[in-house]
């Protein structure tokens, strides 16, 4: 169980360099009053806004170069989301990630260079259907099944939470084969049998839908080539990794609001962060987000570097992430008082991302576990 | 550490590491057979003293302290990384601590950054080989957490000052040969502005140490009382009035804040997670490990995730460009709150999981590992409270890295 942390982390100025230019373009093209306005509208999926985020080169930035990506690292993504978490960015970016992870890490060559590059460019919204019966998405619980036909397969299954699923051309999802084996498979939407129905989503920047597979019928090249097994993992463990980083920045996000907050608001002729039961809470927000932060960092070094604790740290980022987050939206919405509770401050977006994301691929309870059982019996 | 850390560390440094390991492996006494203290709050007995003592002489004369300090002064002139590898390597070996922690990390590093040459010369070698111990003379009785409003005098004389005064919780102070005092030398000017910082030499007449008995019942630390103690002209470190922002640079390092300590660690060990999932293996609650305990496995688990965020916080603090700008210090100024409240959480969890046997203390042949958890629990306060109390280090957090309006 011993751990090993990665010593160098591996940044470099071209690091610091994504981060100022994802902060000017977020704080440019997606100032707050912006995204009121698409949730009011309840758009949560926007092609020209995607367009413009994959010509910056982030949807296909730790996609190979071969297909059409930056081909940079997990650090580089880890700092992007950061970014991306503040601004709480709408679109289907976590399904695409996810997506594009399976299809690199588990898809012949010629699925890759069939799907990847329209994912990279933007042309083609793909997502994982990382979700199964009852909340599930460990691939031991894989329920949905994948039956052999002639020149192909039958699948059927319900799949829910899938971040742009009804928007996307393509979707990856896990099926069960008769042996009991779990594989991969890629579906091109739309397609006969697939229903996919929009969620009414607690975020309104998270466009997630109910994918249902009603007997569908895929050609034998729709299973993906490669160990679906490992794939399905190191596509999970990424998503811990991405998810944790994305709610970094938005709990950060909600600090640094709060803060400002705890300085202009006076009451007893006070600024109100002058009491310490304002300033303690704010404190320990700001502690929390700096160790989610570092273990955020760590894990994406750790997966840059290909190292053994790679999964470790990644379910540690999921888990602090979360419950950092959580936190921070929690005291958040109470420490700004009357104002906390109304539809007018910006806090409840954060608190909504806050609530989705902590509920998504594992809880910090659901991440506690597994650690605890590598701590006693790893 | 393992193979992993020795991939990404440079070869230099590995192979440091590796020698720094056998050396430990072959040199680190076997335990003497008397209790030992769990910390330096808490050295009580001359045998215990002398144990201690001769450890760190012993990794002095192999070389492996001061490494950072320049070589004029006794130290080696290498980069700080090497002295945090053999820290790191101590701890992982569960060798003893250094005794000499004060002089080491606080009063030698503040001596280095505002010494004059003599200064530097005289005290720094004996601080390394342990062959002169400090103690701190910062907290009065009526002076805790507001530091600044300290009354202790230093009145000048024809070649120097005498001290007239009362420290409290001066650890080692029955063994010490020096101490970094704070005294009042300008009743007149500002609270912070009057203040100056000394070294102090505690064999001068007119000093009494008292000992004082924590509440694990121990002793270890004491109270300082001068009664018109005389020190010369040369005690003076820095400028007359200069004491408060020196004695601030000081509790940058005793919190852990900074680099360039001579060595050793006041953080607990990095294995104790390791340790309390051992303990839960050993020992039984409600008839059954307390490691099948699903409570105990959730509040472990999220432990060890505080511990190793902690650990990656302390490496990510050194790369700028992953801080964040508006708030560089944060990763520092939150290590001294972070480490002693998960050494408390650690050490109430160790007992929680002994269930009724966590109710036996030090001396009964039936408590589990001799007691060590209940006491290393209440020793946990000492940390948290001292070198600024978890809530001082939140106002200062709050106030210097968050701008939030100052509480005073």
């Amino acid at each position: 169980m011993r751990i090993e942390v990665p010593t160098d982390f591996g940044y470099t100025d071209e690091h610091g360099l994504l981060r100022g230019e994802a902060r000017r373009f977020l704080n440019e093209r997606l100032p707050m009053q912006e995204l009121r306005k698409r949730a009011d509208a309840g758009v949560a999926f926007d092609r020209g806004l995607w367009k413009e985020i994959a010509q910056l080169g982030w949807v296909g930035l730790v996609l190979p170069e071969a297909h059409g990506g930056a081909g940079l690292g997990w650090l580089h993504l880890e700092i992007l989301l950061e970014e991306m978490g503040r601004r709480l960015v709408p679109g289907p970016f976590l399904g695409s990630l996810l997506a594009g992870v399976a299809l690199v890490e588990g898809a012949s060559d010629a699925q890759r260079a069939r799907w990847l590059p329209g994912i990279a460019s933007g042309d083609l919204v793909a997502t994982a259907a990382v979700v199964d019966a009852a909340g599930a998405f460990e691939a031991r619980d894989v329920a949905s099944t994948a039956e052999p036909v002639e020149g192909g397969w039958l699948l059927r299954g319900r799949k829910t939470h899938v971040v742009g699923g009804a928007d996307a051309g393509l979707v990856i999802a896990p099926f069960r084969e008769p042996s009991g084996a779990v594989s991969l498979f890629g579906v091109d939407l739309p397609a006969a049998g697939v229903c996919a129905e929009a969620e009414t989503c607690i975020d309104p920047t998270r466009p997630t839908a109910r994918v249902a597979f009603d007997g569908v019928r895929v050609g034998a090249d729709a299973k993906l080539a490669g160990d679906a097994g490992a794939a399905w993992r190191a596509m999970l463990v990424r998503g811990f990794a991405a998810l944790a980083a994305e709610s970094v920045g938005g709990a950060e996000s909600v600090l640094l609001t709060t803060r400002d907050y705890a300085v202009a608001r006076k009451q007893f002729d006070r600024q109100i962060g002058f009491f310490q039961a304002v300033k303690f809470p704010i404190v320990d927000m700001m502690c929390g987000v700096e160790l989610a932060r570092s273990l955020a960092v760590g894990a994406a070094s750790a997966l840059d570097q290909r190292a053994a604790c790679a999964e470790t740290l990644a379910r540690m980022a999921k888990a602090q992430a979360s419950d950092v987050f959580a936190n921070a939206v929690r005291k958040g919405v109470q420490l700004h008082g009357g104002y906390g509770f109304t539809w007018d401050c910006d806090v409840h977006f954060y608190f909504r991302r806050a609530m989705w994301s902590r509920a998504m691929l594992g809880d910090a309870i659901h991440h506690r576990r597994w650690l605890a059982a590598s701590l006693f019996e790893g | 550490m393992s193979a992993r850390a020795e991939e990404t560390e440079s070869k230099e440094n590995a192979e440091f590491r590796r020698e720094v390991r056998a050396w430990i492996e072959a040199n680190k006494p076997s335990h003497p057979g008397f209790k030992l203290p769990q910390s330096f709050l808490e050295v009580e007995s001359e045998r215990q003293f002398t144990f201690l003592r001769d450890w760190q002489r012993k990794v002095f004369d192999a070389g492996y302290l001061g490494l950072d300090w320049p070589a004029e002064y006794g130290g080696k002139g290498d980069p700080h990384k090497r002295q945090r590898i053999v820290s790191q390597e101590i701890s992982r070996a569960s060798a003893p601590f250094l005794v000499n922690v004060i002089g080491l990390q606080w009063a030698g590093p503040t001596i280095l950054a505002y010494g004059t040459e003599e200064q530097k010369k005289r005290y720094l070698k004996p601080i390394l080989s342990a062959e002169e111990i400090w103690c701190q003379g910062f907290s009065e009785p009526g002076a805790g957490s507001d530091l600044a409003s300290l009354t202790a005098t230093a009145e000048p004389t024809d070649d120097g000052w005498v001290v007239t005064g009362h420290k409290v919780w001066t650890t080692l102070a029955h063994f010490a040969s020096w101490m970094i005092l704070l005294a009042r030398t300008d009743s007149q000017a500002h609270k912070y502005a009057g203040i100056s910082y000394f070294l102090f030499p505690m064999d001068a007449p007119g000093v009494t140490v008292q000992p004082l008995v924590k509440m694990t019942g121990e002793g270890g630390f004491n109270q300082v009382i001068f009664d018109r103690a005389p020190m010369k002209k040369s005690a003076l470190l820095g400028q007359l009035g200069q004491g408060w922002q020196i004695a601030m640079t000081t509790l940058t390092f005793e919190r852990g804040a900074a680099e360039g300590t001579g060595g050793g660690s006041a953080t607990p060990s990095e294995s104790s997670v390791r340790a309390v999932a051992q303990l839960a293996k050993r020992v039984r609650r409600e008839g059954r490990p307390a490691a099948d305990d699903p409570v105990i496995r959730d509040r472990l688990a999220q432990l060890w995730i505080t511990e190793e965020a902690l650990r990656l916080t302390g490496q990510r603090a050194r790369t700028a460009g992953l801080n964040m700008e508006d708030r560089p210090l944060a990763t520092r100024l939150m290590n001294k709150v972070v480490y002693s409240e998960l050494g408390q959480q650690l050490t109430e969890l160790a007992c929680e999981a002994l269930g009724p046997d966590a109710g036996l203390w030090l001396g009964d042949p039936c408590a589990p590992d001799k007691a060590e958890w209940p006491r290393a629990y209440m020793n946990s306060f000492g940390v948290t409270i001292g070198g600024g109390t978890s809530e001082v280090q939140r106002n200062i957090i709050g106030e210097r890295v968050l701008g939030l309006p100052k509480t005073k």
